[in-house]
């Protein structure tokens, strides 16, 4: 068989797509079960968020507190000795010249999650 | 894209779309609407990464066509033996001999790899050209005429009139 004949069946085969008024129905009620998802999702999110803004804003108000209380009462502290804190003002003090190394690649990882673009999904 | 713009988009590519998984699925008019549907919805999913590099219609099609590929991954046994069955969906009013000969080029297409019927269905059916073809298919375009080339010579063995 010629190529061209091949070619003629080809283009005279084009299937039929009968015509359903239901599809585009079935399209709506789909997008609208989507949409029910998106909305439970972005909920949970903003819960989420909240949940952790509430967090750093304790956090930070208790460390100020905290601070606070430490230099406002230092009579109050003179006593307390913990191991632990010695610990780690001892590992601070001899690897203090390796610290801007995780610092900087924390903030260079931050700041390309950050600053990437979204890609064109094709799903 | 708000969902009113998506199904506006929708109404005017919905044929091309359905046509092109019926010739996708042999005719399979169900299966094609199912995967027309499932294309659609992951297509309005992510409408808001849809940045405009291709046009709409070319970026549906591809979806359409990764959907279809995802279902013949899942369906690979039960589409073995389906194979050699009768192709539906066929123009009417046609001849006896017309509707043979178009059954037989269903089933010879149902026995071509993939990737060359789809760039067939693409390239025959739906008028796209190669550019788009490759967009939608995402190959190179040479690979496109390659896979046309191929495509046109498995159907010509398979058809025997």
């Amino acid at each position: 068989m010629k190529d061209s004949n091949i070619e003629d069946i080809l283009r005279q085969a084009k299937p039929v797509v009968k015509e359903d008024p239901t599809f585009l129905m079935e399209t709506r009620r789909r997008m609208e079960q989507v949409e029910g998802i998106k909305k439970e999702v972005d909920r949970q999110h903003k819960k989420s968020r909240i949940i952790l803004i509430v967090t750093l804003v304790a956090g930070l108000v208790l460390g100020m507190l905290a601070m606070a209380v430490v230099f406002l009462y230092p009579s109050l502290f003179q006593g307390f000795d913990s191991s632990f804190l010695a610990g780690i003002k001892d590992f601070l003090v001899k690897w203090k010249q390796f610290l801007p190394y995780p610092v900087a690649a924390i903030a260079i990882a931050l700041s390309l999650v950050l600053t990437l673009k979204p890609k064109e999904s094709l799903s | 894209m708000t969902s009113e713009q998506f199904i506006d988009l929708v109404r005017t590519e919905q044929e091309p779309l359905r046509r092109f998984l019926l010739a996708l699925c042999s005719g399979d008019a169900p299966l094609a609407d199912d995967i027309a549907q499932e294309a659609l919805i992951r297509a309005y999913v992510s409408s808001g990464s849809f940045l405009g590099r291709s046009k709409f219609k070319t970026w549906l099609f591809r979806i359409a066509y990764n959907c279809y590929i995802d279902h013949c991954r899942k369906a690979a046994p039960a589409r073995l033996d389906a194979a050699g069955g009768e192709a539906l969906n066929l123009p009417s009013g046609d001849s006896a001999d017309s509707r043979f000969r178009y059954q037989q080029l269903y089933q010879a297409l149902d026995r071509i790899p993939e990737k060359e019927k789809a760039a067939i269905v693409l390239f025959y059916f739906e008028d796209k050209s190669i550019k788009e073809i490759a967009v939608i298919l995402d190959m190179p375009i040479g690979t496109v005429k390659y896979n046309l080339s191929m495509g046109r010579n498995h159907l010509r063995e398979y058809i025997t009139i």
